[in-house]
């Protein structure tokens, strides 16, 4: 497969076209190399992202979720061009995102944190005067708290969000994004801080939403965790694409083994 | 002491300012916006109001523009005028944040300031704007000054009911999330800029009729009237009432008020026993406000409720 070519086995058809995007940081090359990073991803691939630190794996998901600009290259999601889409208009379009560093909204509870997530009618500044907006928020609340059940936070739903443990507030970020139902959801570390039994019920739902037809890339340093559910693996490198294939095959890429392990281990 | 007379006026300026607190409550409080220029569309509602209803200039009169138009469209053209100005004055400065919002509306309220100063065509300079209309008067038994408290607590209850009915909608609950984390609230599809602009917009029309009120009841529009000193008083009253309540908002305006206004009616024996209370008067806001921000009674009082709820 080559770089230009699809990610993922479940189908040909991108979702995700990615032609040449590179990002600079001081003058340092964070993104792309010379000639920018181009990849797809299928509609409906399930998509690991590994690579060292610094490999620049949240920079990319930074400027496929529109939170940073990038220094050239285009971005095509579902055929249209979001390369100077703001943030909010990627997330409308369906892209979806959880932060390395979970980031929530303190002065809301854990339920509103998720219920925030969908897009309320009563956002409108018009709307929000009426009453219209009512009709839809108990349906809103109500699968915000299903939301909540399949992450494992059912019973904390009135507690502050600063009540919650680190692994607690990575799963509420990705609850959030479920609320959207995204087409395309961006999971930068989900398992980091996350208690091992939270973390076999998160591959279930990872795999359960893959099922469903959504598409997921996800950026996680637990390969143990990655390779056991994710069709296709994009391993990334000081800003380049190193390889990508299979989970089988990316374990045995001396490449890959030597970019982690260093010179030594790939021998 | 007149404690009558007193306390009507507490109601009808502590209305007025009760609706620029609140303004200030929902930019900053809720909208994470520090303006420290709020003074500027007080100002402008004022002015328009004046302009709208004053007769043609005659005689000495400096001023180009006396409309005479009855009070109810001088009291529409003020809030459609706080409007306007706040999106003339929003579209360069929302972009910038923190302390960098506050001094850019601070430095455009001082330009105004000054411009209201030195244009005589506009305002009359610094003689200002003298007899504006009161068009109220007594309503059969009820003296004036019980319909302009009245008039100013409707001001301040509608803006109350509007801004609670929004602020409890999912408009104000994203409002809160933008407020704690932007990049995380745009990622879930709210647009912050805009959002933001539209709270900035539609708390500068209470501002605006409430300077028209305000207008109305002093019966003058004079620059001496709207200097920073008017913003550092809403800003005390919101903190002191505690900025993440619109109740308190209203609380901390009327406290200050009342607590002024006990200072200037008390009937001082000498000239210098009123000056020293005056500035004892500073002093005490001053350690209060102090108090308040290094020890945060009203947040500490939120979190215990909402614990218990």
């Amino acid at each position: 497969m080559t770089e230009a070519q699809p990610a993922g086995v479940h189908t040909v058809d991108a979702l995700l076209e990615v032609d040449g995007i590179s990002k600079r940081f001081a003058g340092i090359q964070a993104l792309g190399g010379d000639r920018g990073l181009t990849v797809d991803i299928g509609r409906g691939a399930f998509v690991g992202l590994i690579g060292p630190n610094g490999a620049g794996k949240s920079t990319m998901f930074n400027l496929l979720s529109g939170v940073l600009p990038a220094d050239s290259g285009t971005v095509i999601f579902d055929g249209k061009d979001i390369t100077t889409a703001t943030s909010h208009e990627r997330a409308e379009h369906g892209i979806g995102r959880t932060f390395q560093t979970p980031r929530t909204f303190e002065s809301l509870t854990v339920l509103e944190n998720v219920v925030v997530g969908a897009t309320s009618p009563g956002e409108q500044l018009r709307s929000a005067f009426g009453r219209s907006w009512r009709r839809h928020e108990a349906g809103l609340v109500d699968h915000a708290r299903d939301i909540l059940g399949q992450v494992g936070l059912a019973d904390r739903e009135a507690e502050p969000v600063t009540d919650l443990s680190g692994g607690e507030l990575r799963m509420l970020g990705v609850a959030r994004q479920l609320i959207r139902r995204p087409t395309l959801l961006l999971l930068d570390e989900p398992t980091a801080g996350v208690h091992p039994l939270l973390q076999d019920r998160l591959a279930e739902l990872l795999v359960e939403l893959h099922s469903g037809g959504m598409t997921l890339v996800v950026v996680e340093h637990n390969l143990h965790f990655l390779l056991a559910i994710a069709e296709h693996i994009l391993v990334l490198t000081q800003g380049r694409l190193l390889a990508q294939g299979p989970p089988a095959d990316i374990r045995g890429d001396p490449a890959v083994i030597s970019a982690y392990l260093g010179e030594d281990h790939a021998a | 002491m007149n404690w009558p007379q007193l306390l009507i006026t507490v109601a009808t300026i502590g209305s007025i300012f009760g609706v620029v607190t609140l303004a200030l409550n929902l930019q900053y409080a809720r909208g994470g916006m520090i303006n420290f220029g709020i003074v500027a569309y007080f100002a402008v509602g004022a002015y328009t109001y004046a302009i709208f209803t004053q007769p043609s200039p005659k005689g000495l009169d400096q001023y180009a523009f006396g409309l005479d138009w009855p009070w109810w469209a001088g009291v529409l053209a003020a809030g459609t005028a706080a409007l306007a100005f706040a999106a003339l004055t929003g579209w360069p400065t929302l972009r910038l944040r923190g302390e960098y919002l506050a001094l850019t509306t601070f430095a455009f309220a001082e330009v105004f300031h000054s411009f209201l100063l030195n244009e005589r065509r506009i305002g009359n300079g610094t003689v200002g704007l003298s007899n504006v209309e009161r068009p109220f008067g007594d309503w059969g038994p009820i003296e004036e000054k019980y319909v302009f408290a009245a008039v100013a607590a409707l001001l301040l209850l509608a803006t109350l009911l509007a801004f609670r009915q929004l602020l409890a909608s999912p408009y104000g609950r994203a409002l809160d999330a933008i407020r704690d984390d932007e990049v995380a609230a745009e990622s879930s599809g709210k647009p912050a800029a805009n959002m933001r602009r539209q709270v900035f917009l539609i708390s500068a029309v209470p501002v605006g009729l409430a300077g028209a009120v305000y207008a109305m009841f002093t019966t003058l529009a004079q620059p001496s009237l709207f200097t920073a000193e008017v913003t550092f008083i809403v800003w005390i009253a919101l903190v002191l009432g505690g900025e993440r309540s619109v109740y308190g908002a209203m609380l901390g305006a009327f406290g200050l008020v009342f607590f002024e206004e006990v200072v200037r009616a008390w009937p001082f024996e000498t000239v210098r026993s009123a000056q020293i209370a005056a500035s004892v008067e500073h002093i005490f806001t001053g350690l209060l406000f102090i108090a308040v921000l290094r020890f945060q009674p009203f947040d500490r009082i939120q979190r215990r409720m909402k614990a218990r709820t």
